[in-house]
C-alpha cells in the first residue's frame, strides 16, 4: 500500500550517514502592544459610574469629525430651491426646514433586552438569554431609529433608512427635514469615515529602522476559536497546527510552486478568543438522593474541570519556545465577561507563563511578554502594522440589529458572512469598534475615555469566531481625502489612501483554518488542517 | 537498531500507535529523521508480513477546489457585495481584487488505505510523510491526540529550548523566558487534574498553620493547652458560622484521604483561622507574595509536602500529651470526613483506656463544656421546634440553617449524644462514627 515512489522526500528510508540537519531560525517579530483597553486594576476599577459618560465622550470625540465630513458634502447645497442649513443640536430642528444635524444613533428594537422591563416584570435573571436578533422580522415597523445628543432625541424616518444599516452607538450626520409627525425625514447620512491611518512603523515597534527595510516577507498568523475541550474529541487539527507552527511538518518546497517556504516565516501567532470549548465548570451531576451529601456553599473545587485550560496550556507551552503568541480572551474564556475583557490571568497557565512578561511593579510600563495575554478588544503594532481586533462579540451583536432577510431560517452562509464583512467595514467608517457597547454588549463604564472609538485606523482589522473565513480590503473615501482631512496633520503623502485589510476569522475547531497575513503586502493565505474522511468514516 | 527495537516494542508488542514526534522525542532524533524511520519500519515489516503495521500519512499541498470552493465561492461576489454596501452609499473604490486569489493550502491526515483518494483531491502535493504507525487501522484518528498528549507527559521534562534543535523545531533567537521560576511541574496530567487541583489549595492553606503547629507540638503542656483553649474559644463563635464556611472543611476532605496526613490536615483545618488571627504578620506576608509573585507561592506550596510529612513523623514521636491534643482537636475539628474517622477512631479508642481522661478534662473541659451546655442545650431545644423550618437561631443570634432532612428522625429517637453532634457541626461526625461511646464518656465527665 505504500505510495509509489514519487519523489516525496520523506518516503524513503533514512540515509545512512547522519546528516546534520540545519537548524531553521524563525524571523524575529516586531511587536508593540498598546494598552488602550487595559482597565485599572484593583481599587482603581469602579462600577458605580453611569454609562452616559461613555456616550457623551463618544459624541464629543466624533461629532466634530462627522460634522466636518457633512459640511464638506452639504455646505451650500441647495435642494429644491432651499438651502441646506446646519443645526447644532437635535432639538433645534424646526419643522419643514431642510437641515442637517449630527448625533448618536439609538435604535429601539422590540426584542432588545431591556433592564427596566426585566425589573418591572420581576425577571431577575442575571443574564438575558442570547437572542439571534433583536428585531422582530414579522413586524419591522416596531423598529425605531432615533438620533440623540445632549439635548434630546429625534426620531428618524424615511425610505433612505431602509437602504442603510445602522446600529446603536454610531455617530452620524443626517440630512433631511422634520415632517408633520415630528419625525425627521432623512435624505442622506454621513459617517465619520476611516480614521487617519498611521504609516507603517509609526508605532515604532522596531529598534532601528535600518533593520526593517529590506526585510523579506514574513507572515502573521491568526487563529480563533480553538475550542479546546481537553477530551479526546479535540480535533487532530490542533496537533497538526502545532506541528506546522513548530516546523515539524509543512511544505518542504520540493516543487517550485510550494506555497511558502515553511512556517519559519511566521513571526507571531494571534489567537482571537474562544480558545476553550467546554465549559470550565462541569455540570454538577445531580446526586442520587439517599446519601445526602453535605451541601457546599460557594465555590466547589470538585466541580471545576481543569482539562480544557490544561490542554490549552500544554498547547501554548509547546509552541512558545518557537513562536511568540498573543492571546486574546473570548466569550467562552475564563476572563471577565464584559468588554473590554482583560487578559486571561497567567496563573491559568502554569507552564506557559514562564514566557510571559514578569509582573510589573509600580508604575513601570509593562513590557510586552513573549507570551502576551492581552485584552479583548485589543490593538497593537505587529511588524509595523497597526492591528485592531476583537474576538467577535462586536460583530455578532451588531448583526442582531439587522433584520435578516428570510426570517428565522438561517440565512445562507454567503450572505451571512457578507453581512459580517459589511458590519466590519461600517465599524471602521463609524470609527467605533464596538458601537453597541454599552447598550447591548456588557461593558465597563468608562468615565474619562471611550476606548472603543478607533482614533487611528488600523491596517488589519480582525474579528474572531466568525462562521466562515472572509476577507476584503477597504479604502478611505478618495474625494473626502482630497477635501483635506485636517486631522491628517503632516501626513507624509495624503495621496496615500488608507487601506484596511478586514479579516473575519473562522472558528478553528470547525474549519481547521489558520489565516496567514503577509507582512509586506498584507495578502492573505489560508492553511487548512484536517483529516481526510476516508471510506471508513463515510460509511 | 535502536529505533527498530523501539518500534517493534511499541507498535507490535504494546500495540500502541507511535507518531513521528513521539519517536523523535523518544530517540532524540530530528523529526525528519523520524519520518524516515517510520517509513522504513512500515515498509520492512509489511514486506515480511503484510498488514502487520498500519500507517497514517500527512499530505500537504494545494487541494483542488471542492465543488463549491469556499474561497472561490465567496470571492466571486466580493466586488458586488462591497459596491452594494449600504453603509456608505457614496463611492466605494475598488475592493479587494486579490481576494480572488486567496491561496489555500491544506495539511491533511489520511489513513493508509485512503491515501490515494486523498492524494487525488490535491491539485499539487508538496510533501507526504508518515505521521504515525499503528498495529491496525484506527477507527478514530483522534486516538492520535492521546499519543501526542502522552509526549507531554513522558517527555515534558525536556527543555524545549535546549532540545528543540535536536527535534527539528524552528528555533527562535529572541525567546524570552523567565528563569526565576522553574516552570514545568511536569505537565500536570489532564487526567488526574481534578483531584490534584482539589488538593492544591489545601496545602497552600496550611502555610500559615505550619508554624503554630510546630509550636504546639514542641511546646510544653501548658502552652499547648492554652493555645488549645483559645482555639476552643474561637471555635465556639465560629461554630455558628460553620454552616457558612462548611465548604472549607469539606474541601479538606480530599487531602485527608491520604493516609498519614489525614489527621494532621484535619487539625490544620481548624488551626488555620486561629493562626491567621494570632499571627497576622506571618500570614500576611505569604498572601502579599501570592498576589505579587504567584510563582513563588506555588513553589512554597510544593515544598510543604515533605515538611508536613516530617511533621507527621515528628508528631507521632510526640508524647501522649501531644497526641491527646491532636485527638481532641480532631474530635472538634474533623468535620465531614468519614475516611479520616475510620482511620482515627482506633486512636480514639485507645485514649480512654489510657491516662488520657485525667489529662484531658482539665484543659479543655471548662470552656468546652460551657460552650456545649449552653449552646447545645439552647440549640437542642430550639432544634426540635425549628427543625421543620430548618433554621435555628442560636444564642448569639446567628441563624443556623440545616440542610439534611435526616436529622429530624434522629432528634426523635436518639437522646442526647446524637443530638449534640448535630448542633456543633465540627463534632457531629466524630460523634456519629465509632467514637460515640468515647465522646459520651468525654462529655459525661462534666
Amino acid at each position: 500500500m505504500a505510495p509509489d515512489a514519487e519523489n516525496y522526500t520523506f518516503l524513503c528510508p533514512p540515509s545512512k550517514e547522519e546528516q546534520e540537519q540545519e537548524p531553521v531560525y524563525r524571523a524575529p517579530s516586531h511587536y508593540n502592544p498598546r494598552s488602550t483597553f487595559h482597565l485599572p486594576t484593583g481599587a482603581g476599577r469602579h462600577y458605580q459610574q453611569q454609562y452616559d459618560d461613555l456616550y457623551f465622550l463618544r459624541l464629543a470625540k466624533l461629532k466634530p469629525t462627522v460634522e466636518k465630513v457633512a459640511t464638506a458634502a452639504w455646505d451650500g447645497l441647495i435642494i429644491a430651491g432651499e438651502k441646506v442649513r446646519r443645526v447644532d443640536r437635535v432639538l433645534d430642528v424646526r419643522q419643514g426646514e431642510l437641515c442637517w444635524v449630527a448625533g448618536t444613533v439609538y435604535m429601539h428594537l422590540p426584542m432588545k433586552p431591556n433592564i427596566l422591563e426585566d425589573l418591572s416584570k420581576e425577571n431577575f435573571t442575571s443574564a438575558p438569554p442570547p437572542r439571534r436578533t433583536y428585531t422582530d422580522p414579522s413586524n419591522p415597523s416596531l423598529t425605531q431609529i432615533m438620533m440623540e445628543d445632549e439635548s434630546g432625541r429625534l426620531r428618524l424616518t424615511g425610505n433612505f433608512l431602509r437602504s442603510t444599516q445602522l446600529a446603536t452607538g454610531a455617530i452620524i450626520a443626517a440630512l433631511g427635514t422634520e415632517n408633520a409627525n415630528g419625525d425627521f425625514e432623512v435624505i442622506d447620512i454621513k459617517l465619520p469615515d476611516l480614521a487617519p491611518q498611521p504609516q507603517r512603523w509609526e508605532g515604532k515597534a522596531s529598534e532601528n529602522g535600518v533593520e526593517i527595510s529590506g526585510k523579506e516577507h514574513g507572515k502573521i498568523a491568526f487563529v480563533s476559536g480553538l475550542g479546546i475541550t481537553g477530551t479526546s474529541s479535540d480535533t487532530l487539527a490542533l496537533e497538526l497546527l502545532t506541528d506546522y507552527l513548530l516546523g515539524y511538518t509543512g511544505f518542504s518546497g520540493n516543487n517550485d510552486n510550494s506555497p511558502s517556504l515553511g512556517s519559519s516565516i511566521i513571526t507571531r501567532l494571534v489567537i482571537a478568543g474562544n480558545s476553550l470549548g467546554a465549559s470550565v465548570m462541569s455540570e454538577v451531576a445531580p446526586t442520587i438522593s439517599g446519601d445526602s451529601q453535605p451541601k457546599k456553599y460557594g465555590y466547589d473545587a470538585s466541580a471545576y474541570n481543569a482539562a480544557p485550560i490544561t490542554e490549552l496550556d500544554n498547547f501554548l507551552a509547546e509552541i512558545l519556545p518557537s513562536i511568540p503568541v498573543t492571546l486574546m480572551p473570548g466569550e467562552k474564556d475564563p476572563a471577565n465577561f464584559s468588554l473590554p475583557q482583560q487578559g486571561i490571568h497567567r496563573t491559568m497557565f502554569p507552564q506557559s507563563r514562564a514566557y510571559s512578561a514578569p509582573p510589573c511593579r509600580g508604575d513601570e510600563k509593562p513590557e510586552a511578554g513573549w507570551f502576551d495575554s492581552v485584552t479583548n478588544p485589543w490593538d497593537g503594532d505587529v511588524e509595523g502594522w497597526r492591528l485592531w481586533g476583537c474576538s467577535g462579540q462586536n460583530v455578532d451583536d451588531v448583526l442582531r440589529y439587522i433584520s435578516i432577510e428570510g426570517g428565522d431560517n438561517s440565512p445562507d452562509q454567503d450572505t451571512d458572512s457578507d453581512t459580517r464583512m459589511r458590519i466590519m467595514e461600517a465599524m471602521l467608517r463609524w470609527r467605533c469598534g464596538v458601537p453597541t457597547a454599552p447598550d447591548t454588549i456588557w461593558s465597563y463604564p468608562f468615565q474619562s475615555d471611550d476606548p472603543y472609538v478607533i482614533e487611528s485606523c488600523p491596517h488589519i482589522f480582525f474579528v474572531g469566531n466568525q462562521p466562515q473565513f472572509k476577507t476584503a480590503t477597504i479604502q478611505g473615501d478618495v474625494p473626502l481625502r482630497l477635501d483635506g482631512d485636517t486631522e491628517m496633520v503632516g501626513a507624509a503623502d495624503s495621496s496615500d489612501i488608507a487601506r484596511v485589510r478586514l479579516l473575519a476569522l473562522p472558528k478553528f475547531n470547525e474549519t481547521g483554518e489558520l489565516i496567514l497575513v503577509d507582512t509586506e503586502t498584507l495578502e492573505v493565505e489560508v492553511v487548512r488542517f484536517g483529516v481526510f474522511k476516508g471510506q471508513e468514516e463515510q460509511k | 537498531m535502536d529505533s527498530k527495537l523501539y518500534l517493534a516494542e511499541n507498535v507490535l508488542n504494546e500495540r500502541q500507535p507511535v507518531t513521528y514526534r513521539l519517536l523523535s522525542r523518544a530517540l532524540k532524533v530530528h523529526a525528519n529523521q523520524a519520518k524516515h524511520i517510520l517509513f522504513e519500519f512500515h515498509r520492512n515489516e509489511n514486506a515480511k508480513k503484510p498488514q502487520t503495521v498500519h500507517a497514517t500519512y500527512v499530505i500537504s499541498g494545494i487541494q483542488k477546489a471542492p465543488e463549491p470552493a469556499p474561497t472561490n465561492g465567496h470571492a466571486n461576489d466580493e466586488d458586488e457585495m462591497m459596491q452594494s454596501s449600504p453603509y456608505l452609499p457614496s463611492s466605494m473604490p475598488n475592493q479587494d481584487a486579490d481576494s480572488h486569489s486567496i491561496r489555500t493550502t491544506s495539511i491533511m491526515l489520511a489513513r493508509e488505505e485512503d491515501l490515494e483518494d486523498a492524494k487525488s483531491t490535491f491539485h499539487s502535493i508538496s510533501t507526504i510523510h508518515v505521521y504515525s504507525l499503528e498495529p491496525t487501522a484506527l477507527p478514530d484518528l483522534n486516538a492520535l491526540v492521546d499519543v501526542n498528549r502522552e509526549i507531554a507527559r513522558t517527555h515534558g521534562q525536556e527543555d524545549p529550548l535546549e532540545c528543540g534543535k535536536q527535534w527539528g523545531m524552528i528555533q527562535n533567537r529572541n525567546v524570552k523566558r523567565r528563569t526565576g521560576a522553574r516552570p514545568p511541574p511536569p505537565a500536570a496530567p489532564a487526567v488526574k487534574a481534578p483531584a490534584a487541583k482539589a488538593s492544591k489549595p489545601s496545602p497552600k492553606s496550611t502555610v500559615p498553620a505550619k508554624r503554630p503547629l510546630q509550636k504546639e507540638a514542641s511546646a510544653a503542656k501548658p502552652e499547648a493547652t492554652k493555645s488549645d483553649d483559645s482555639h476552643e474559644l474561637k471555635s465556639a463563635p465560629s461554630s455558628a458560622a460553620n454552616s457558612q464556611t462548611s465548604s472549607k472543611p469539606s474541601s479538606k476532605a480530599a487531602p485527608a484521604k491520604q493516609k498519614g496526613n489525614g489527621n494532621l490536615f484535619s487539625s490544620f483545618a481548624k488551626a488555620k483561622p486561629k493562626t491567621k488571627e494570632s499571627a497576622p504578620a506571618e500570614s500576611a506576608a505569604p498572601n502579599a507574595e501570592d498576589v505579587v509573585l504567584d510563582d513563588a507561592s506555588e513553589e512554597e506550596a510544593e515544598e510543604l509536602f515533605p515538611d508536613s510529612t516530617d511533621k507527621v513523623a515528628a508528631a507521632n514521636r510526640e508524647s501522649r500529651k501531644a497526641r491527646e491534643e491532636k485527638l481532641k482537636k480532631m474530635m472538634d475539628d474533623d468535620d465531614g470526613d468519614e475516611e479520616a474517622d475510620d482511620e482515627e477512631m482506633p486512636d480514639a479508642d485507645e485514649e480512654p483506656r489510657e491516662p488520657t481522661p485525667v489529662e484531658q478534662p482539665p484543659p479543655s473541659k471548662p470552656v468546652e463544656l460551657k460552650e456545649e451546655v449552653t449552646v447545645q442545650g439552647g440549640r437542642r431545644r430550639g432544634k426540635r421546634q425549628v427543625m421543620k423550618k430548618k433554621t435555628v437561631k442560636d444564642e448569639e443570634g446567628y441563624l443556623v440553617t440545616r440542610e439534611e432532612a435526616t436529622w429530624e428522625s434522629f432528634s426523635e429517637d436518639e437522646p442526647v449524644p446524637k443530638k449534640k453532634p448535630v448542633v456543633n457541626v465540627p463534632k457531629a461526625k466524630a460523634g456519629k462514627a465509632a467514637g460515640q461511646g468515647n465522646i459520651m464518656s468525654f462529655f459525661g465527665k462534666k
